[in-house]
């Protein structure tokens, strides 16, 4: 194990790292079994500090609480899809695109974005089109940099970029999706010029996207446009991120 | 006689009280989708999981905002909890300090949290919390197990934990070099964990 990283341990189970280092130790925790094993252990006696912390809540939680999932879908199981890969199902974080989201430096996001994902098939078709190993690649390099933006209507776009890996990835998630099917548009812009990176589907709100080859990107941007996305943006743009 | 024992009426055997309910139990039953199970476990846990959210928040609109948000990825996410992992109610605190985490780190992106309650912090690990149930046995053994942490163990420790700072501003809040902060947190947990004893409880 790295001894710099595993420093980290304590702060870690305490929630007391940024966005980055929990990705990092997220990573450093699926190589070592046993520092697993001590995090889960910390974990259990941390957790007893909730019981220091005892409050009656207000009534109106508990009926809101029973409403709410009276609507809310639950997860699926975790799918033993992968044994080799010893993910900490703990932290709820299944894999690629919520350590995304993670190492992107969008704490509030990463809830959201599992959120939609677990909820939207789409996202998650999303994901594993853009590739989750090269994602979890990009998102962990030792250059990473995060720009990050607000959504016009609500929502954030985040784009880490690696120039080690000459690559980025564009973490999107939106309140809500457009109305009158319209859909969110991707775009990076190179020399000026901008170029499609994908169109989402009617009513999706969340996209991971990989960008390959940073060379003149100056911009990635936003647009909302008809169904099935423009050949051009439509202007204004609803995020416009600036990398340079 | 006899009539009257068989003549029992059906509601009566389902009014027998309920089985003493273990977390672990009932977060499968929810897993499963079992609503009433959820309501259980609500009544055991959200008192802890509200007192901890206002405990870091401590602004009680948001406070149950936030517990709403926690209390409803438990029956989204229930089953996604491993008991190979560690126990039921661990797993539900560890996704309410999520969630609060998350949304002290989003006030402080606007804001510079540190600066602003570094005088208030520090010396009062149990100032806010309700007395509702000051006798529970678990927060007396809590309390004298953070007592038996040295003092910059504890306020490491609690000053993550009950205000949701990063290491960093521990350091600075604490002033005390980054490599301290992190060793004292990680052996305050250690500590911490042998004191409460290794077992899992609900």
């Amino acid at each position: 194990m790295s001894t710099e990283i595993h420093a980290l341990l304590g702060a870690y189970v305490l929630d007391a790292v940024d966005d980055v280092e929990r990705a990092r130790f997220d990573r450093h925790l699926r190589e070592c079994g046993e520092c697993r094993a001590e995090a889960d252990e910390l974990r259990e006696a941390a957790a007893r500090l909730a019981d220091g912390a005892w409050s009656a809540p207000p009534p109106s939680l508990r009926a809101n609480v029973l409403a709410a999932i009276a609507t809310t879908r639950q997860v699926a199981p975790a799918v033993p899809v992968a044994p080799r890969r010893p993910v900490a199902r703990w932290r709820l974080l299944t894999a690629a695109a919520c350590v995304a989201v993670a190492a992107a430096g969008a704490a509030t996001v990463t809830w959201v974005v599992q959120d939609q994902r677990v909820r939207d098939a789409q996202a998650a078709a999303e994901s594993a089109r853009s590739g989750e190993a090269r994602v979890r690649a990009i998102l962990t390099a030792p250059d990473l940099v995060t720009h990050q933006q607000a959504l016009a209507g609500g929502g954030r776009v985040t784009v880490a970029v690696s120039r080690l890996h000459d690559a980025g990835v564009i973490l999107m998630t939106a309140d809500t999706a457009p109305d009158d099917e319209r859909v969110y548009q991707l775009w990076t812009v190179r020399a000026r010029a901008a170029v499609s990176e994908g169109a989402l589907a009617v009513g999706q709100t969340t996209a991971v996207r990989v960008i390959e080859g940073l060379t003149g990107v100056s911009d990635v941007g936003v647009t909302v446009e008809p169904r099935g996305g423009s050949a051009a943006p439509t202007l204004p743009m609803a995020a416009d991120v600036k990398l340079a | 006689m006899a009539e009257r024992g068989i003549g029992r009426r059906p509601d009566h055997v389902s009014m027998v009280p309920e089985a003493p309910a273990d977390p672990a139990d009932l977060l499968r039953a929810v897993a499963g989708g079992d609503e009433r199970a959820f309501e259980r476990l609500y009544d055991l846990v959200a008192p802890r999981v509200y007192g901890l959210i206002r405990r870091v928040l401590r602004d009680p609109s948001q406070a149950e905002e936030v517990a709403q948000e926690a209390l409803v990825d438990v029956w989204r996410m229930a089953s996604r909890f491993d008991p190979a992992r560690g126990s039921a109610t661990a797993w539900i605190f560890t996704i309410a300090h999520r969630r609060v985490v998350d949304r002290v780190r989003a006030e402080q992106a606007a804001t510079d949290r540190a600066s602003r309650i570094g005088t208030l912090v520090a010396d009062t690990p149990y100032d806010v919390v309700d007395d509702e149930v000051s006798g529970r046995l678990e927060r007396r053994q809590v309390r004298r197990c953070l007592d038996d942490l040295t003092e910059l163990q504890r306020q490491a420790v609690v000053l993550a934990y009950y205000q949701g700072h990063t290491y960093p501003q521990v350091a600075e809040l604490l002033n005390a070099p980054l490599a301290t902060i992190k060793t004292r947190m990680r052996d305050g947990l250690i500590r911490l964990r042998d004191c409460l004893g290794a077992g899992v409880r609900s």
